[in-house]
């Protein structure tokens, strides 16, 4: 009896090795730098902020509080729109250049995936700033428009919101192609070719089979977009002008230049719950979506 | 299996406490930093901004004094404070901010009183550039005015309200930071720029949103004057010099002048904070650079506006000429004071103000 109690618990052992090897570091890892972190941040959003802008470790409501007031949810409403805005037009603009690539050759396809990575050899800053050079009022777009007799004056096209929501879309397309190419790259032709000799027009086809059964990649798609989209505060930072502010930035400010750690952490919390919120719905679907792909 | 994880986790959750303690427990038992009899310091730990002084004079420094100097640098004046006041000032022989943020520090007991004693070529910076004169020694300084393009800029601007010109509309690139512009609108308004008066800081709100309309981006003006992007510029006066040297024989930029409201006058300084390691070689230093040839020499890499009178002297034909220091109302200034807790009030406000309410 004992023998063979000892038998399988080195069994388990056996079993625990290489489940230690694998997600161990990874484990430790996340834990130590995300896991802690974070725990770090939701403790700090309930203490105080001292007069010299220092974290006092009192108790405190306060920067819940704060976040009531009505700029905070101008900011977070402003930045969900232009997350949305990002996530909708990739989608429109990755879904069917992942069909085309899709229906390529393997060598091809590869190729192309190639290409959309290429931009993301060079820094995300640089390629920001040059978005900037191009559009800036002696730049080249300007000089190419007046040259043309488009217009007759330099637009300006630099720090505006329309060129934050381009600097998102061309920073997040991958992120929307690649989920949606492997999903897409999955679709059996024999069901295509199963719905038109069945009499449907390609129309219907697209929104019958296709579509369907590629919503595990739009679903991933999604939240690979609006979720970066929604905390990243470098690209209005950038292009904005520093005119543009999403919740990135204002939590950004709360570490940096206005020194209310409580209330940045606060705010961290709050993206924090929405982007729960999102990965919780997301679940949801996804795993209807993969029960019927089975 | 599952208590690994969980003594690690209670291990780690014990770490920024431990720091904390630690950092505090060091400051009480380091030795008292008078004490200069002891050898002297062969290593200097300085915290500034990058990009701020002559590495040439570094070099020299360290061969005179047989020492080490480690440069690390702050992205933000706030970086300078959150390491003075969170307990890592120690790891700092000398840091440094703007006179702003002078008497929190010296209320909070975060920097040392100064022996000047120690520090004779301190005298050759103009008395009237130093507050704190116990804690602090200037370095270089910034006033924030405005300098406008005279080829392309369709108003004439001679005060602070011609900046609310709706003719201005998408025209203005401006510095950031709400302790930067509010004073702006309090001395257009006819206020003290530094007051806590919760009326006269609404008021100014209401004074830069107008100034919001006009504005084309915050930051970045001698960038966007050059390229086209802005006419005017509300900005500091080297970053103006960098502006019309870029634009070299073709330069249209000018200084608003004359200019009928007063001009914010900021200066960048260093201080020992409590429980520095190596105060003897921080006041050679400090002495170093006060001296008017070597700072002559740094002004030369970087032609900023200097309170040592003694060394703008002794400065090159080119510094002396420069256009972006050529104005008429160099003593119509005032200073940013710190202004405690109305600061929350001020960046609410500021919020509101970039938020668009």
């Amino acid at each position: 009896m004992s023998k063979r109690k000892s038998d399988s618990s080195t069994g388990r052992h056996r079993r625990r090795l290489p489940a230690l090897a694998t997600a161990g570091p990874v484990s430790v890892w996340m834990i130590l730098f995300v896991t802690l972190p974070m725990l770090f941040i939701i403790y700090i959003s309930f203490m105080s902020r001292g007069v010299f802008g220092d974290v006092v470790y009192t108790f405190s409501l306060n920067s819940y509080h704060t976040l009531l007031d009505s700029t905070y949810f101008k900011v977070i409403s402003k930045s969900l729109e232009a997350a949305l805005l990002t996530t909708v037009l990739c989608l429109a603009l990755g879904y069917p250049f992942a069909y085309y690539i899709a229906r390529k050759p393997p060598e091809t396809a590869s190729k192309l995936i190639m290409l959309i990575m290429i931009p993301f050899w060079t820094n995300s800053l640089m390629r920001l700033n040059s978005w900037l050079l191009l559009f800036q009022t002696s730049g080249p777009v300007n000089a190419f428009l007046q040259w043309t007799g488009i217009t007759d004056h330099p637009v300006t096209f630099i720090y505006t919101d329309a060129l934050v929501i381009l600097g998102l879309i061309t920073n997040m397309l991958p992120f929307a192609v690649l989920p949606l190419y492997s999903s897409i790259e999955k679709l059996e032709n024999s069901l295509l070719e199963a719905s038109s000799d069945l009499g449907a027009t390609p129309g219907q086809t697209f929104l019958r089979v296709t579509l369907p059964l590629t919503f595990p990649g739009i679903f991933s798609a999604i939240i690979l977009v609006f979720i970066p989209s929604l905390g990243i505060y470098t690209v209005s930072d950038i292009l904005g002008g520093g005119k543009v502010l999403y919740i990135g930035n204002i939590i950004r400010n709360q570490f940096g230049s206005i020194r209310n750690w409580p209330l940045g952490a606060a705010l961290s919390v709050l993206l924090l719950v929405i982007t729960g919120l999102l990965i919780f719905i997301y679940t949801r679907f996804a795993k209807i979506e993969d029960m019927e792909v089975v | 299996m599952k208590r690994i994880p969980a003594i690690i986790l209670s291990l780690a959750l014990m770490l920024p406490l431990a720091a904390c303690g630690g950092g505090s427990g060091a400051d009480s038992s380091s030795p008292s930093p008078s004490s200069s009899a002891a050898a002297a310091s062969t290593e200097l730990n300085v915290y500034m901004w990058q990009q701020y002084i002559s590495d040439d004079l570094i070099a020299n420094f360290e061969k005179e004094n047989n020492c080490k100097v480690n440069l690390s640098y702050m992205s933000d004046n706030a970086d300078a404070i959150t390491k003075l006041t969170s307990g890592g000032g120690d790891e700092y022989d000398l840091v440094m901010t703007c006179d702003a943020y002078m008497d929190s520090l010296v209320a909070g007991n975060y920097v040392q009183k100064l022996n000047l004693d120690n520090i004779p070529n301190s005298s050759n910076i103009n008395e009237s550039y130093w507050t704190n004169k116990d804690y602090c020694v200037p370095y270089l300084m910034n006033y924030i005015y405005v300098v406008y393009n005279s080829a392309t800029c369709p108003i004439e601007i001679t005060s602070y309200n011609d900046l609310i010109n709706p003719a201005l509309k998408g025209q203005i690139s401006t510095i950031d930071g709400a302790r930067n512009l509010f004073p702006i609108a309090l001395v257009a308004l006819g206020y003290d720029p530094n007051t806590t008066n919760k009326d006269e800081i609404a008021a100014a709100y209401d004074w830069l949103t107008k100034f919001n309309d006009n504005v084309v981006a915050y930051g970045n003006a001698e960038q966007n004057l050059t390229n086209g992007t802005a006419s005017v510029a509300l900005t500091y006066d080297g970053n103006a010099s960098w502006a019309m040297s870029e634009m070299g024989d073709k330069n249209t930029l000018k200084v608003a002048d004359p200019f009928s409201d007063p001009v914010q006058l900021g200066f960048d300084l260093y201080v020992i904070p409590t429980g520095a390691k190596h105060v003897d070689l921080a006041e050679k230093f400090l002495n170093y650079i006060c001296d008017p040839s070597v700072m002559a020499k740094n002004l030369e890499e970087y032609p900023y506006s200097c309170p040592n009178d003694a060394a703008v002297e002794q400065a090159s034909d080119n510094y002396k000429n420069d256009p972006a220091r050529d104005f008429s109302y160099k003593q119509n200034v005032f200073f940013q004071k710190d202004v405690g807790d109305a600061l929350t009030i001020y960046n609410d406000y500021y919020q509101k103000l970039k938020v668009g309410e």
